[in-house]
């Protein structure tokens, strides 16, 4: 797990192949969030109403916004360890595709 | 001293920071300037790091609307607005992950400085890059217009200024630092203001609730009135997610787009990605934008309705529960740096649009022009042109405001849709798409965007869906559509922009 951490020597063509695994784990972080703002938010007020509360507020809102932020936080977490590569965004092979 | 004076004096002060940022990055850029002109201006040099980044694309992002509409209509329907807000909270990252270094990577080796360089980079179309730019000229102007006037409004409130002398100060900075200091400027103006903005609802936050007694006091005051109100089929109850049938699901979702997924179609948060200077910034920028949009949005509405914990009726319009918030609660000083936070906000969207509409003038059309007809531009004829034309936008943005046009949530999401059905496929394929070409591109610029506009001048809407859903809907029909009339992309373009495929 360590060596992600440190910049990789990837090609032009490697880096597009890794931005489309990065794109596309991203799109998943954000349905995440929304699943999470869904269940958290309606699913917890058609299930118990208001008969919840987390600091006297509505526990269907802390759980539905709190819970929907949060989950994208620590998504973004997940990303940047597991998903996401530091690589060189200048490209350093000078029209060698020609 | 008066009240409002005291309130004016931290807003002063705020105010000579951002011209001496202006003036400051004005002077340290001179030598990059007279190089290339356009990518110092409109750029800043690819330079920006992740903390930077991260600010300025929330502060872009978080507009006066949402510290005065936003807050107001929850103070007015209840927790559910807050939920409703919520959706914000994708944008940063969403942007950044999927555009982000795909956009960096191209914007370099196609020497891309604005949005629609990259799009006439990839289809090829100068009628693209026209209509694209004239959306963006349209668009940015009305949506400066909103936030001047939301800015203005709320400087006339907390200060007692009339509001054309409170326009024409608050505007004369944000236009003047812009001019003068160009996207870099603007990237370390939109951090402070980001910085300000959290302050400024951190400090709202407090103060209702001291104000309120406690937080348990407050929710049994938002209690009270919600069984009150449902006991009496009158009124909202504000614990209900639907709001008594104010905010129906289907609104939600429509929020989920327009707020939320699509606005990686906003262009001036793509060209962001073309700005920043390794993959180690948008890393982290990925990280605080997602936390600061999330304390300034969740933070700002919630406050909006902790405020009906204090008072249950309002004289006009639901914008003005902030301003009355910072008038009658809090101490003076610290309402002016509470003030500063919205201040902050229309400044900060104002100064994005302002530099991304002016370069859609001088780079995408003059500087283009200048290259067809293969002349080399003189790089000092080229900042005088990119200074009167920044300049001259804001102005106009400005002259438009003094007689202000009404609601501004309602020209605010105009635009925002309308550039969302302009910017989002077409930037989308355009990066992930190999197949995508200009006609696919042309057909939904014209199509989505045409459909938006006449639906939601017409106040035709498909069931309790926002617009946005038929733009977008339409766009990606017109775009696929298109697409089967076009030439596929040439291999010099493909190998730039998917290398992957060869």
């Amino acid at each position: 797990m360590e060596t992600k951490k440190e910049k990789e020597e990837l090609s032009y063509k490697e880096k597009f192949i890794q931005i489309n695994k990065e794109a596309k784990a991203t799109w998943i972080v954000g349905a995440i969030a929304f699943i999470v703002w869904l269940a958290g938010g309606f699913g917890v007020y058609l299930s118990v109403g208001n008969s919840w509360t987390i600091l006297g507020m509505p526990a269907w809102f802390i759980l539905g916004s709190f819970g929907c932020w949060f989950a994208g936080i620590i998504g973004v977490v997940y990303l940047l360890k597991f998903v996401f590569k530091d690589f060189d965004l200048e490209s350093d092979e000078e029209d060698t595709n020609e | 001293m008066n009240d409002s004076v005291l309130r004016l004096i931290p807003v002063i002060v705020f105010f000579a920071g951002l011209m001496g940022v202006g003036i400051y990055v004005q002077r340290q850029s001179a030598d990059a300037k007279a190089q290339n002109f356009s990518k110092e201006y409109f750029i800043g040099g690819r330079s920006l790091g992740g903390f930077v980044l991260a600010m300025t694309l929330v502060a872009t992002y978080g507009s006066v609307s949402s510290f005065l509409s936003g807050a107001g209509k929850a103070w007015e329907t209840g927790f559910g607005w807050v939920y409703y807000a919520t959706s914000n909270v994708v944008a940063a990252f969403l942007i950044l992950g999927v555009f982000g270094k795909k956009m960096a990577i191209v914007g370099r080796k196609t020497d891309s400085v604005t949005v629609i360089d990259v799009l006439r980079a990839r289809y090829r179309s100068n009628g693209l890059s026209y209509i694209c730019a004239a959306t963006i000229l349209i668009f940015f102007t009305t949506q400066m217009v909103s936030q001047f006037i939301g800015g203005a409004q709320l400087f006339a409130a907390c200060t007692g200024f009339d509001y054309t002398i409170g326009l024409l100060i608050f505007a004369a900075v944000v236009v003047v630092y812009t001019t003068i200091g160009g996207f870099t400027a603007v990237a370390i103006t939109d951090t402070a203001c980001a910085i300000v903005m959290v302050i400024g609802t951190i400090l709202l936050g407090i103060a209702v609730i001291q104000k309120g007694g406690d937080l348990d006091a407050i929710m049994e005051s938002i209690s009270s009135q919600s069984v009150q109100a449902v006991a009496s089929g009158e009124g909202i109850d504000l614990l209900e997610p639907r709001a008594s049938g104010r905010i129906p699901f289907q609104l939600y979702l429509s929020q989920w787009l327009l707020c939320g997924f699509t606005t990686i179609g906003l262009p001036q948060s793509q060209v962001r990605c073309l700005g920043y200077k390794d993959t180690k910034s948008v890393h982290k920028a990925m990280i605080y934008g997602t936390v600061v949009v999330g304390i300034m949005m969740i933070g700002i509405h919630l406050i909006g309705i902790w405020s009906r914990g204090l008072f249950t009726t309002v004289d006009g319009s639901t914008d003005t529960v902030i301003p009355v918030v910072v008038v009658n609660y809090m101490f003076p000083i610290l309402g002016g740096v509470a003030i500063i936070g919205p201040l902050a906000a229309a400044m900060s969207t104002v100064s994005s649009l302002l530099i991304a509409g002016s370069s859609a003038i001088v780079k995408d059309m003059y500087l283009h022009y200048k290259a067809e007809k293969r002349e080399e531009p003189n790089q000092k004829l080229v900042a005088k042109i990119s200074f009167a034309v920044t300049a001259v936008m804001g102005i106009l943005a400005v002259i438009i405001a003094v007689n202000p046009p009404d609601l501004i949530v309602w020209i605010n999401m105009f635009a925002f849709g309308g550039l969302q059905t302009v910017f989002f496929w077409t930037m989308l394929f355009g990066l992930f798409w190999k197949a995508a070409n200009k006609v696919g591109a042309i057909a939904s610029v014209i199509g989505g965007l045409s459909s938006y506009c006449i639906t939601m001048a017409l106040g035709i809407s498909i069931g309790s869906f926002h617009n946005i859903i038929i733009g977008l809907a339409v766009a990606l029909i017109c775009f696929v559509i298109g697409n089967k009339f076009g030439t596929p992309i040439d291999d010099k373009t493909g190998k730039i922009f998917f290398p992957e495929k060869y």
